[in-house]
């Protein structure tokens, strides 16, 4: 009995410890450099939790987030290390701009919008699949390649294509029928919010009541075990990387429809940089579990918005915040993290002499 | 079961602790802050994502505010984005405290923001430089850029007659309204500048302009491949009006200097927006058609301390040093600048000091009188450099000034 609290307290007294850590390193760091700590700890937890405007500003934050996080946390649950979450993202808030142009119905246009996004990302997370599949090109290598290719078509699009005629830095704003209302009035929480929190779910649903979730995840355990139960592997690899783009593109899209007050994108794509990446993160802390992603997304978007009034009230500059964020998610993403790569460390070798051999 | 229950529990947990550590922390610090009042009144700076140190927009907005805020006895804080989204939430928070006298957007990216931040802390006073926010709460700074152009074309135009080039150029970046200004003034400089020349020296100079617009605000290769087209057809002078395109137009003025063996010019480049004088060691950026950012947020910190801020659009040219030319006290500024965004080492200091004095010296003193007449007669109302505002008045200017 005592053993089985204690197996499921201790993930719970891993994190708190491993956030302990975190806090307390950064603490020494911010010391060193003359910065007051408590002044700025006390900063970051006022700005999330001390304000109704502070926690719809995490939430609003957290909204993107949870949905790259779930792109890489189907990945590993199906057994791939899929970080092209980036470059879905930008493909979908791309197309969540091109929609725009067509004239619909504010309902129905929303939709639109949000589909295409999704479309868009699953289309991005084809080729690294396909290449994968056939050819044996490890995901790791071609999403990342693919990120890039992403990143410079999108910046092309925006000035070629899709740039604000009057206002050289941006894109064309998503119409106003196409935009998610804003939920809290003075902040930037909007329903999409919902629309993340939704698609959280369903992929929950999907992955533990589904049979091809449970195809999915067996394949991600154990490759040899699913072909010899008879589960298609390919088709499953396949599956999981279109969910993966189907939520990174809802996210693109979503930052283009429920991001305030541009609605657009900017030329340099910086409004939805970095959100595939951070949703490594957010899904490692979330132990990539869907619902635990939703909480991870929070506490991330939280570090983000804290960081902004560690540099406004407690006088520590932005580069200095962004260390202590660093050295904060590091030590909470650590227990997984670890797990993950006794994981994969096998299937890298493996693959590794594969090439090497062929 | 699956691991929901656990990990549910778990963030529940972990939120829970970190709510209570932080309100214990709250409560500790927030009695520490009451019992010291503060007195003295706060401005803010929220720059643009370029941030401080980019040398020019975001350093010289901090430089005014920082000067006016030594003057004034204000309190300075600067909020840097980490990217474009931070944008309205920095601004938002700042303007939430309520505390500051004002708070300043440097640079057009800013302007949903404050916008939108405008509307919604209609009692907070707000600035924004180089873009117009049409807010009663709202400040706006813009400038008269043709006529720094105009400078830029006269002293251009002139020069390149002084030593015997058939040509004058330009680099742009994407052709939007807000460059017209530039090009305008820039031609209506030339024409001006070679009337002048003529009546001083008696000889007619054929000078032509060489006009590129680059499509791009970022590609500092296609700044050098312009360059090297104008300067391969006769430039000898080239201004840049393409942001970072600079650094490639520069570039190909060394690249030229190189292969004649020599080490300042003509050709020159003439900078923009900033002092860029100092680039290429001081002695081949002949001038630079400034912005002075800093003039702005100089001002708005100081009507906003001094009690008469009031909303509306501040149009800064030649006549209260909104725009000009650089000059050598500027120059020294801008290499502070450079010197901690380690763009220039501080041996070199004094070396780019005397390369820029030995430039500016060879350029005979009728140019330098020339171009202070041209400001002269702008400053006064006599003179009016065109602004172009629709794509036919640009089209009427191009055939009026070729």
């Amino acid at each position: 009995m005592l053993t089985r609290i204690y197996e499921q307290v201790k993930p719970i007294l891993d994190s708190f410890l491993a956030g302990l850590i975190g806090l307390a390193m950064g603490a020494i760091i911010m010391a060193i450099w003359g910065y007051a700590p408590l002044d700025a700890y006390d900063a970051l937890f006022t700005a999330i939790f001390g304000s109704f405007y502070g926690f719809s500003s995490t939430l609003a934050r957290a909204t993107p987030l949870i949905l790259t996080g779930l792109t890489f946390a189907i990945g590993v649950r199906g057994g791939i290390f899929n970080i092209g979450a980036e470059g879905q993202v930008f493909m979908g808030a791309l197309a969540a701009i091109s929609v725009s142009l067509l004239s619909l119905p504010s309902g129905i246009h929303v939709l639109v919008a949000i589909i295409a996004g999704a479309m868009a990302g699953a289309i991005w997370s084809l080729p690294p699949s396909f290449l994968k599949i056939t050819r044996g090109v490890h995901e790791v290598i071609s999403t990342i390649m693919l990120n890039w290719v992403a990143l410079y078509f999108g910046m092309y699009a925006v000035v070629e294509w899709l740039g604000d005629p009057q206002r050289a830095e941006k894109s064309i704003s998503a119409a106003t029928t196409s935009r998610l209302p804003i939920m809290v009035s003075g902040t930037s929480l909007t329903y999409a919010l919902f629309v993340s929190l939704a698609f959280s779910l369903l992929i929950f649903f999907l992955l533990w009541r589904t049979t091809l979730g449970f195809e999915l995840r067996v394949v991600g355990q154990n490759p040899a075990a699913a072909n010899y139960a008879g589960i298609k592997e390919n088709y499953s690899i396949n599956s999981t990387f279109i969910l993966g783009g189907l939520a990174a593109g809802v996210a693109g899209a979503l930052q283009i429809i429920g991001h305030p007050p541009t609605y657009a994108l900017y030329s340099d794509l910086s409004t939805v940089r970095n959100l595939g990446f951070d949703g490594i993160g957010v899904a490692l802390i979330g132990r990539n579990h869907p619902i635990g992603v939703i909480f991870a997304a929070v506490f991330f978007a939280g570090l983000n918005v804290g960081a902004r009034t560690m540099q406004i009230t407690a006088g520590v500059p932005l580069e200095m915040v962004r260390i202590i964020q660093g050295v904060i998610i590091i030590a909470l993403a650590a227990p997984e993290l670890i797990e993950l790569t006794n994981q994969l460390l096998p299937a890298v070798r493996n693959w590794i002499n594969e090439v090497k051999t062929s | 079961m699956f691991k929901f229950d656990s990990i549910f529990t778990r963030f529940i947990a972990l939120s829970l602790v970190i709510g209570l550590v932080s309100f214990g922390i709250t409560v500790v610090s927030s009695v520490g802050i009451n019992a010291s009042a503060q007195e003295k009144k706060k401005i803010a700076v929220v720059t643009d994502v370029g941030g401080r140190g980019d040398l020019s927009f975001n350093d010289m907005g901090f430089k005014g505010a920082d000067e006016a805020a030594e003057e004034f006895g204000v309190e300075l804080q600067v909020a840097q984005p980490a990217s474009e989204a931070d944008y309205l939430p920095n601004v938002r928070t700042l303007a939430r405290t309520g505390d500051y006298e004002v708070i300043i957007g440097v640079g057009f990216l800013l302007t949903d923001a404050i916008e939108t931040a405008a509307k919604q802390f209609p009692d907070q006073n707000f600035a924004l430089i180089d873009a117009v926010v049409d807010q009663p709460n709202v400040l706006n700074f813009v400038f008269k850029e043709q006529e720094s152009s105009a400078l830029v074309g006269a002293l251009a135009a002139m020069t390149a007659a002084h030593y015997d080039y058939s040509k004058v150029g330009i680099v742009l970046g994407i052709e939007i309204p807000p460059l017209w200004k530039f090009e305008a003034g820039y031609r209506f400089g030339i024409k001006w500048g070679l009337d002048y020349y003529e009546k001083v020296t008696g000889e007619k100079a054929n000078v032509d302009l060489l006009w590129t617009y680059t499509g791009t605000f970022s590609d500092v290769a296609k700044g050098k491949s312009s360059a090297n087209a104008q300067i391969s057809q006769g430039a000898g002078l080239i201004y840049n009006v393409a942001g970072p395109l600079g650094l490639g137009i520069l570039e190909a003025v060394k690249d030229n200097l190189n292969q004649r063996g020599k080490e300042s010019g003509p050709p020159f480049m003439i900078g923009v927006d900033a002092n860029q004088d100092y680039m290429g060691n001081g002695n081949k950026v002949l001038a630079s058609g400034m912005k002075r950012i800093d003039r702005a947020s100089y001002i708005a910190v100081k009507r906003a301390v001094e009690g008469n801020f009031k909303g509306g659009t501040e149009v800064l040219g030649l006549d209260d040093q909104g725009v000009g030319l650089s000059r050598y006290s500027l120059l020294v500024d801008f290499m502070q600048f450079g010197l901690k965004g380690d763009q220039i080492k501080e041996e070199n200091i004094e070396t780019i000091k005397e390369n820029w004095l030995e430039m500016r010296e060879e350029i005979p003193q009728f140019i330098w009188t020339g171009v202070n007449e041209l400001e002269n007669l702008i400053v006064s109302g006599n003179v009016t450099p065109p602004v172009p505002s629709t794509e036919e008045e640009m089209k009427d200017v191009r055939k009026e000034y070729p």
